[in-house]
């Protein structure tokens, strides 16, 4: 069709902007694998998004919210890019971490939680962070501290998660994702580019015998300059 | 060196007792430094302002008090001129390999061998004015080839590049522009005689009978037959700094002004020693004499920073709650390191290896030192005590590969061994009898109602029962 290559090319000028409002079809935004194919296929931008919130809601805590993430922190810290985790409710297992490759001399962890927000998003400024995790201090989150973290993240190029409590709610944001964990462990989509209605199962297999250690770190998966990923429509 | 080839400046202060009393003389204000004379407190200097209103140095301070009620003086303090000539001389060793002292308010330096650091003498010189002024010191600059006839012109801001210029320029002075002894002048001023070339022109050994040998000692050093006799000054060898608030105050941006000062000379002297800053104390003195605050500030890299180092006081100076109005502050630079110069990156230009250990600084400027953490195992068997927290960025290898779950709880919790599904286990930990801790412990992987999966251990020794210790997610 004559019509059918000009607007695929508008489409692609305006895919180069993340920032642009365009109705339901957002564009595809910048992602990070999360290490499981599964999992990438079922998430709405085949990874996680950069530069963008990541709000996850477990139904309460230590349903996988970390085991979820083990593979990119072994990956950001094996490359050199320091992850910070802010304010966790326990203590992360350095064993269990250093098993899934995690470099432990590449990890923080802030255990002040008075001034959660304001490391979290001292983090994300710097841009040097390959992954920031906030877990946000007991009571009421303030929108407008969301809403800073938000602004943080847009200038770094790394994942920005905020795991809330199962009594808080999340404030009105902009994140990208939101997920909810429920018991199980499943995954559900709350809020994304795309609604999928299957959850998707952890399974066991996220949670104890995990793949050996993978030391050749993976590029980025920037869906937005793949030609094929643009052509392939999501509902 | 020969005589020939050096060319020294001598950098003269001449409101030094002045500025060393009213160290940061922001407010405006008649101004003046008084000394005791024969018992009676006499005007040594006055700022412009007072000098406006009609106070004179040399008047006493009564009388000066009399004519200008508003006046506000203080009484000279050579200890704090002495520590004001030091910074004079950190100024100056940053452009000269040999600096010395000419008490009480002129430091000497060699630029013949710096002439082409900085593209010539003049932007030297300039650079020397300005940095000086950058440290409240206004400077009056004399250049000469002999090191006592530079001390002399500087005085009179006169330059002489040559020997003749040199011995033209002393000859041109007045007897009074000789620093001699009262009685020396009298004796010259009494033979009629008004300008040093005069003195000079007359013989040898009458100048000596008619007025001591010391002072054809001193002729001679100005004219360049002698060389005078100089010990070199060294920066000090630890940094310790006390800077008065012009005002007393409470708030942080009237300190950060002064910890901005403060600062350029901290910088100066690491810059002249070559080295980087480790750790800075900085104690804040209160003007009602009640207990000083104090903080520390560390540095993941040994460097100096001057923009992060004053961010890093500032979020210091939010976390501190000061009882009264400080008047001083005082900074001692505890331990330094060789200086690593920064390093970029080829490829994006962007100094990575350097912002980090900058994030760091600042977040634990914030949090304090145990508020940050890196996560580290140690060898024990029993888990609550095979890991631990260590400073940021610390390595630290791992072998054990038992199943662990991703959380830990800081203390095992009981539990009640109905609400779990037994998945996985059981896996054996009997240990701790050296240190009287000892245990036996089964461990199994669990499932609890929730759909989560624990880790929880039977114990069967020295308590019974289940406990949780951990979460597998």
């Amino acid at each position: 069709m004559p019509s059918s290559q000009p607007s695929s090319s508008l489409n692609a000028l305006l895919n180069q902007r993340s920032d642009l409002w365009r109705g339901r079809r957002r564009p595809q935004a910048r992602a990070l694998s999360s290490g499981r194919a599964d999992l990438d296929r079922w998430l709405p931008d085949q990874g996680w998004p950069t530069g963008r919130l990541i709000e996850l809601m477990p139904a309460c805590f230590g349903l996988g919210e970390l085991g979820l993430l083990l593979p990119v922190m072994a990956r950001q810290t094996r490359s050199a890019q320091p992850v910070i985790l802010i304010a966790p409710p326990w203590i992360p297992c350095p064993q269990r971490l250093a098993r899934a490759g995690v470099a432990l001399d590449q990890l923080i962890v802030v255990r002040d939680t008075r001034h959660a927000f304001w490391a979290a998003e001292q983090g994300l400024k710097s841009g040097l962070c390959g992954l920031v995790m906030l877990w946000p201090p007991r009571g009421r989150v303030p929108e407008r501290s969301v809403r800073r973290l938000q602004l943080a993240a847009e200038k770094g190029q790394a994942p920005a998660f905020v795991c809330y409590r199962p009594d808080q709610s999340a404030p009105p944001s902009l994140a990208a994702l939101r997920l909810a964990i429920h018991s199980g462990p499943t995954l559900e989509v709350l809020r994304g580019n795309a609604q999928h209605s299957e959850r998707f199962h952890l399974g066991r297999s996220n949670v104890i015998a995990w793949p050996g250690v993978r030391h050749t770190p993976r590029s980025i998966s920037a869906a937005v300059s793949d030609d094929s990923a643009v052509s392939i429509a999501r509902p | 060196m020969k005589q020939g080839s050096q060319l020294w400046a001598g950098l003269h202060c001449p409101a030094l007792p002045l500025m060393a009393v009213w160290q940061l003389s922001a407010i405006a204000g008649p101004l003046a430094v008084h000394d005791s004379v024969r018992g009676q407190a006499r005007l040594l200097q006055v700022n412009a302002l007072a000098r406006q209103h009609g106070a004179r140095s040399g008047q006493s301070l009564s009388q000066a008090l009399a004519v200008l009620p508003q006046l506000q003086s203080r009484p000279r303090c050579r200890r704090a001129e002495s520590r004001m000539l030091d910074q004079m001389a950190l100024i100056a060793y940053q452009h000269s390999h040999q600096v010395s002292l000419a008490p009480p308010d002129t430091v000497l330096l060699e630029v013949g061998g710096s002439r082409r650091l900085r593209g010539g003498l003049g932007p030297l010189l300039d650079r020397l004015r300005d940095e000086a002024l950058g440290a409240g010191l206004q400077l009056r600059i004399g250049l000469a080839p002999a090191a006592s006839a530079a001390c002399l012109l500087a005085r009179y801001d006169r330059k002489a590049g040559d020997l003749t210029a040199m011995q033209q320029a002393i000859g041109e002075l007045a007897i009074e522009h000789l620093m001699l002894k009262p009685n020396q002048r009298k004796a010259v001023h009494d033979c009629g005689l008004r300008r040093v070339s005069e003195l000079i022109a007359l013989p040898r050994a009458e100048r000596a009978r008619r007025f001591g040998t010391t002072l054809n000692r001193h002729l001679d050093e100005l004219h360049g037959d002698l060389s005078t006799p100089l010990a070199q000054w060294h920066p000090p060898e630890a940094f310790e700094l006390r800077l008065e608030l012009p005002v007393p105050t409470a708030r942080s941006d009237a300190l950060m002004f002064v910890f901005n000062r403060a600062l350029d000379t901290l910088g100066r002297w690491l810059e002249v020693r070559d080295q980087g800053l480790n750790r800075l104390n900085v104690r804040l003195e209160r003007e009602d004499g009640g207990p000083a605050s104090a903080f520390d500030i560390g540095l993941a890299r040994p460097g100096f920073d001057q923009d992060r180092l004053l961010e890093l006081i500032q979020l210091k100076l939010d976390g501190l709650r000061l009882a009264g109005d400080i008047d001083a502050i005082k900074l001692d630079a505890d331990s330094t390191a060789e200086r690593r110069p920064a390093q970029s990156d080829l490829l994006d230009g962007t100094n990575r290896s350097d912002a980090w250990p900058a994030l760091l600084d600042r977040l634990s400027a914030r949090l304090g030192e145990s508020g940050l953490s890196s996560l580290a195992p140690t060898a024990d068997h029993r888990p609550e005590h095979a890991w631990t927290w260590v400073p940021p960025g610390t390595s630290s290898p791992c072998q054990d590969s038992r199943p662990r779950p991703s959380w830990l709880l800081p203390a095992p919790r009981p539990c009640r061994r109905e609400h779990l599904v037994l998945e996985d286990g059981p896996e054996r930990i009997e240990s701790g009898w050296w240190d009287g801790q000892d245990c036996l412990r089964d461990y199994w992987i669990a499932r609890d109602g929730k759909g989560r999966q624990l880790w929880v251990f039977q114990e069967h020794q020295p308590r019974h029962g289940w406990f949780i210790h951990g979460l597998f997610g």
